[in-house]
């Protein structure tokens, strides 16, 4: 059985794929409560709503600059703090530093950080601490570790045993290994990767923000909530700015660090 | 050679590597002050104020998990927020590999249109979530529809620029051969570019999926609907052990998730032969 040269044979061993896609994605759409009607009119609306957003007002542009400072400042506290933790997590997750237990504990503390985005660490800290960039920073810095510890407990683990144990029978202790060895060794890549999550914390402070953790995301929110949307623009334009910056500086950094240029 | 002095480097004598750390160790503390200070943040409210967190968790605990049959709809809200996260990945991986077709120098109809694309894409891949959430929700009201749509943007963002990379790096031989069969140019996309490069753009989709399910969280906060939108009502009417048992939830839910990825993409891998 063919038509227009495509044979039944041929692909009819995807019809069962092709109708369980076809469920799911019904099944998704009808509880996203997808409508094409609401996206033609969304789309209407977004058109007739761009003279509101248009042209920015860039007199406001002056207001802007002290939050995105106070983004960078934040990430820029967060990142380190952020760094620090993940290195006392990730050698306590690393099988040829810690006892069993031990590790078994931070890799899942680990595993569940990651398994939470930001946004919902930073909700438990803002009722805690209140709104503010306190809690913004330690939600970045909890945030980072979910990613960092599990790169250095990855890294450590990796460590060649016969130089830990060379150290070892020169009689170092374990707080010696760990100084003289394993830090020198996971430094550089732990110093690429943490440049790499400021980056990805930039990005995420601007939602943090949002919520109220300050910076540019709050100037943002703020503006759209205001009805304010010309000076929205320029809130978005300058997050767009910040979040490109930062990803040109960590590439060229993480760059240079990867040939040795800035070791 | 003998009394010959022994010379050490200064930069190596204990005394000097000792001073320079310490000095180095100071200069970090002390930059680190200074942008607490530029905050207005008082670092120690960690300590000082440490009761309020214990206050937060003793609030938290247990976790009220009556909530999953005295209030049925967080199963729903489960299911809308990865939903969200499929429908997202999905129809944004399908643009995102139409548009890489017009971004990679290959594919692309003239250098006009690949740089246009191009730049399109690493505007939208610098354009924070939540810019382009805030738009939707104001274009199509409040609700799951605006967040997909948003995910949808940000897939587009992600994976339009690593689909084109992939499909520039194709092996143009077979595109060739069959060009000089007489093949058309979709005819090439579909025979020689596209098993090249569903391999990677199926590897892809999963990556997305998971990141994709993470921001559908976040983005439910901010009034995208799912179970970010349950935590953030609970919270805000300080019902904190409904809050622990949505987090509990979500946790498990995204646990489930990647394994069930993990599960669909060995087999689709094993049948990679068959898929080409």
């Amino acid at each position: 059985m063919t038509w227009n040269g495509y044979s039944l044979a041929r692909y009819g061993r995807y019809a069962r794929t092709v109708a369980v896609l076809a469920l799911l994605i019904a099944v998704a759409a009808w509880q996203c409560e997808v409508s094409l009607s609401d996206l033609v009119r969304g789309i209407v609306k977004g058109l007739s709503m761009l003279s509101l957003f248009l042209p920015p007002d860039w007199s406001a542009f002056s207001e802007m600059v002290r939050p995105a400072l106070v983004t960078v400042v934040i990430c820029l506290i967060a990142t380190p703090m952020g760094a620090a933790l993940s290195i006392v997590f990730g050698l306590a997750g690393a099988r040829n530093v810690a006892p069993a237990w031990l590790r078994m504990i931070s890799r899942s503390l680990i595993a569940a950080e990651r398994g939470l985005p930001e946004i919902v660490i930073l909700l438990i800290l803002v009722a805690a601490f209140g709104l503010g960039p306190f809690a913004g920073i330690m939600a970045l810095a909890i945030g980072s570790v979910g990613m960092l510890g599990k790169l250095v407990g990855d890294a450590v683990e990796e460590i060649d045993a016969r130089i830990l144990d060379s150290a070892a029978a020169v009689g170092a202790t374990r707080l010696q290994v760990i100084r003289h060895v394993i830090l020198p060794e996971i430094l550089p890549s732990m110093v690429s990767n943490s440049i790499f999550r400021f980056e990805v914390n930039i990005r995420a402070s601007v939602l943090l923000g949002a919520v109220g953790a300050g910076g540019i995301g709050f100037e943002l929110n703020a503006a759209i909530n205001q009805l304010e949307y010309s000076r929205a623009t320029v809130a978005a334009l300058t997050s767009l700015a910040l979040v490109f910056l930062s990803e040109r500086v960590s590439d060229y950094l993480r760059e240079r660090i990867l040939t040795g240029e800035l070791a | 050679m003998i009394g010959a002095p022994l010379t050490v480097p200064a930069r190596l004598l204990p005394s000097v590597r000792l001073r320079r750390r310490v000095a180095l160790f100071a200069a970090s503390i002390a930059g680190l002050a200074g942008l607490f200070l530029y905050l207005h943040v008082d670092p120690l409210i960690l300590v000082s104020d440490f009761h309020y967190v214990t206050g937060v968790i003793d609030e938290m605990l247990p976790p009220n998990f009556r909530l999953l049959w005295v209030k049925p709809s967080i199963w729903q809200s489960l299911v809308q927020t990865v939903s969200m996260a499929f429908l997202g990945t999905l129809v944004g991986a399908g643009i995102a590999f139409v548009i890489s077709v017009l971004a990679a120098g290959n594919t692309a109809p003239n250098g006009a249109v690949r740089l246009v694309v191009r730049t399109l894409l690493a505007t939208e891949r610098c354009t924070p979530n939540i810019v382009v959430l805030l738009v939707l929700l104001i274009a199509v009201g409040i609700g799951p529809f605006a967040a997909m749509l948003s995910l949808c943007v940000g897939s587009v963002g992600m994976f339009g620029k690593l689909f084109a990379d992939a499909i520039e790096q194709v092996d143009p031989a077979p595109g060739e051969a069959i060009a000089a069969a007489g093949a058309g140019r979709l005819q090439i996309l579909r025979y020689a570019v596209l098993p090249q490069v569903l391999p990677s753009v199926v590897a892809n989709s999963f990556y997305a999926f998971d990141v994709n399910l993470r921001a559908a969280v976040a983005l439910g906060v901010f009034g995208g609907g799912g179970i970010g939108f349950e935590i953030n009502v609970a919270r805000s009417v300080l019902r904190y052990k409904d809050m622990f048992a949505c987090l509990i939830l979500v946790m498990v839910m995204i646990n489930l998730m990647e394994h069930a990825a993990d599960f669909i993409r060995k087999r689709l891998f094993s049948l990679e032969g068959e898929l080409r």
